[in-house]
């Protein structure tokens, strides 16, 4: 693999309130690589946007540092910062009357003189942005016309415009449809390949995130973080420090994650695909056994049970 | 109002013309507001007066160059100062209600002028006479507003968050004005109107003298505006995301407070407290301009700015007579239902 980009070392974090140091994590390892895109998952109130933070170069670490092409981050101007680093943010504020082109074009401030004129060159990345994006037909529309999901999308395209090799993205699915959310992880991924950025997205999609992302970094309260192929992560158990109650775990083979209580047994033969599907309807009626095997046949869809058949899973159930 | 006419026929137009238009609009207004007064004089007269210097009258010459004009200069530039500090104010507290004002500027200089005129006959001590000179009245206003700024800079130095700042601004501004309240109510009657008229605001009564350190002192507060128009664009997302960006908020903060001290608090020293331009010039310019970009906001507020005070400046001069109206009546009077219509017409919240 590339280089690494951002690389953190013994890194302890918190806030100062008075004379009291607030620790909020400890002793945190990481790396993030050239061309990779990582996801940063962990509960509400963990310490993620703390994290982001001193990533940012917005908090100084108590102790460790946080190192930027080997460089520490404490060390970098704001100006040589924006030029290394870029960021897609949770706040809602735009300005109604600005125009996609426009909001694009901000990424280059970094880059222009202090009138903020653009040249040649700037109008290229931003045109370039806009592509890679995939919305060069918004340009001139205005932000508050847009849907929410568009709306994301010129914000990775600023982000993008800005020309950094590192991007940091704070929940940018938060509040889309599903569509979007798959799309929106996509096209990051696509960007970090295509354009040998670094792409660290806070994100609560679970599913999306093993689909897309090179990384996971998992933070969990009170322990290390969690540094890994998703996939190893997964076959190892650790994804499971996600969910640290007794009630929920991530299935392995479903590869989503499941209530514990749900380790019902209901005798089902058929179809694969369909069994795992009758047993979860079973379950959520709140049936915990049936004393007879039930048979699922595909084309058409019929469930057999003690010799009675039934076209859908609700008249099954109804008939119990 | 023109404006909105130009606006509604030129919809794909190019802010550079639409900034042209301002430009001959500021002329008209200039012209309109020199030639009405007590005697009606034609632009065409004030016109061959100036470039040929024959003027039908010895006495219009008088009128124009050494009344009208000053004033007209004046409300130029309390115009361009006053819209350009409110547009500052709003970009940077990202609020739409922010004016020049909100950082105590205007109860400040009140103050100064306060203590200059009431403080006298409130304590018993020998009053000005009721005649106070001009200067006087410039100086102490300045005093009294650079007086609440420092506090506030101060508090501005303390408190890292804009919202903070904004809400100190506000409460210095009120607690100020409640020390007015009570030095007017201990104060004779007499004291008490000069310092009521003055809180009502006048263009007019500045001599040359005055007008040319007003221009100065506007000159150069509006240097850190075109030094910062970079950063005024970069917040429009906000601080967060200026400073991803590369922009130093903290930086910006003093450069605000010192342009909005120097505009605002020269502006109300000498002509005292002029409302609603502040706050709704940089309105129309934005639904005019259909821009957020400051390179085009700031050019275009000043120049709204002073063609609309000069306009109201010309509907305060009652016909027919010596009489004008007090600026910061008519401002209001004149202004505001522009601008509600304008804000009923339009998602105005959306374009902010």
């Amino acid at each position: 693999m590339g280089k690494a980009s951002i690389i953190g070392t013994n890194l302890t974090i918190g806030y100062t309130k008075g004379k009291v140091q607030k620790e909020i994590l400890t002793g945190l390892d990481f790396e993030l690589l050239e061309g990779e895109m990582c996801c940063l998952l962990g509960p509400n109130g963990v310490g993620k946007s703390t994290l982001v933070k001193a990533i940012l170069g917005q908090l100084k670490p108590f102790k460790g540092e946080v190192l930027l092409r080997g460089k520490s981050i404490n060390t970098y101007s704001n100006e040589m910062l924006a030029k290394e680093l870029s960021v897609v943010l949770t706040e809602p504020f735009l300005p109604g009357n600005m125009t996609v082109g426009q909001l694009v074009a901000m990424g280059r401030i970094p880059h222009t003189s202090w009138t903020g004129k653009l040249e040649d060159t700037d109008r290229e990345v931003i045109q370039n942005a806009l592509s890679a994006t995939k919305i060069e037909y918004l340009r001139d529309e205005r932000l508050s016309e847009i849907s929410d999901g568009q709306r994301q999308k010129a914000l990775i395209a600023r982000a993008l415009a800005q020309d950094g090799k590192v991007m940091v993205l704070d929940e940018p699915t938060a509040h889309l449809d599903l569509v979007n959310r798959y799309e929106i992880m996509h096209l990051l991924r696509e960007i970090s390949k295509s354009q040998g950025k670094s792409i660290l997205v806070v994100t609560h999609d679970l599913e999306i995130a093993l689909e897309t992302a090179d990384r996971f970094w998992l933070l969990n309260c009170g322990m290390p973080l969690i540094s890994g192929l998703p996939e190893d992560l997964v076959i190892t158990g650790q994804i499971n420090q996600l969910l640290p109650g007794e009630n929920f775990r991530f299935s392995v083979e479903k590869g989503r994650i499941e209530s514990k209580i749900g380790s019902l047994k209901f005798d089902v033969s058929g179809p694969g695909e369909y069994t795992a599907w009758v047993s979860k309807a079973l379950e959520k009626a709140g049936i915990k056994e049936l004393p007879e095997p039930i048979e699922v046949s595909k084309d058409p869809f019929l469930v057999n049970y003690a010799g009675k058949e039934f076209l859908s899973l609700e008249e099954f159930i109804l008939a119990l | 109002m023109s404006c909105i006419f130009i606006n509604n026929s030129m919809k794909k137009s190019s802010p550079i013309l639409l900034l042209s238009a301002a430009l001959i609009l500021l002329l008209f207004s200039f012209l309109l507001n020199v030639s009405l007064g007590s005697v009606t004089i034609s632009p065409g007269d004030i016109l061959s007066g100036i470039f040929t210097g024959d003027w039908t009258k010895a006495s219009r010459e008088q009128i124009i160059l050494n009344y009208r004009f000053p004033k007209a200069l004046v409300a130029i530039l309390a115009g361009i100062g006053l819209s350009i500090s409110g547009l500052q104010m709003q970009t940077f507290f990202r609020n739409p209600l922010a004016g020049p004002f909100v950082l105590g500027i205007s109860s400040g200089a009140g103050l100064g002028v306060a203590i200059l005129m009431l403080a006298g006959s409130a304590f018993g001590l020998a009053t000005f006479g009721g005649a106070i000179n001009p200067w006087a009245i410039a100086i102490a206003g300045t005093l009294g507003a650079s007086l609440v700024l420092l506090t506030v800079s101060l508090a501005a130095w303390k408190v890292k968050d804009s919202m903070t700042l904004l809400i100190v601004g506000l409460m210095f501004g009120s607690a100020v004005s409640a020390i007015i309240s009570v030095l007017s109510y201990f104060s004779g009657a007499e004291a008490l109107k000069l310092f009521t008229i003055w809180s009502m605001g006048s263009l007019g009564g500045l001599v040359w003298d005055q007008v040319w350190v007003l221009g100065l002192v506007i000159t150069i507060g509006i240097i850190p505006v075109i030094a910062s128009v970079k950063s005024y664009n970069g917040m429009l997302l906000g601080e967060s995301y200026a400073k991803s960006m590369g922009i130093n908020p903290d930086r910006l903060r003093w450069l605000m407070i010192l342009s909005t001290g120097l505009l605002a608090g020269s502006i109300t020293a000498f002509c005292g407290p002029i409302a609603f331009i502040g706050i709704a010039v940089p309105h129309l310019a934005r639904m005019v301009w259909k821009t957020s970009d400051h390179r085009i906001l700031f050019p275009a507020t000043a120049l709204i700015g002073a063609s609309l005070l000069l306009l109201c400046d010309a509907v305060g001069q009652l016909p027919g007579s010596a009489q004008t109206l007090p600026i910061n009546a008519v401002t209001s009077l004149v202004g505001a239902p522009i601008v509600i219509s304008l804000v009923l017409r339009k998602n105005f919240s959306k374009e902010f």
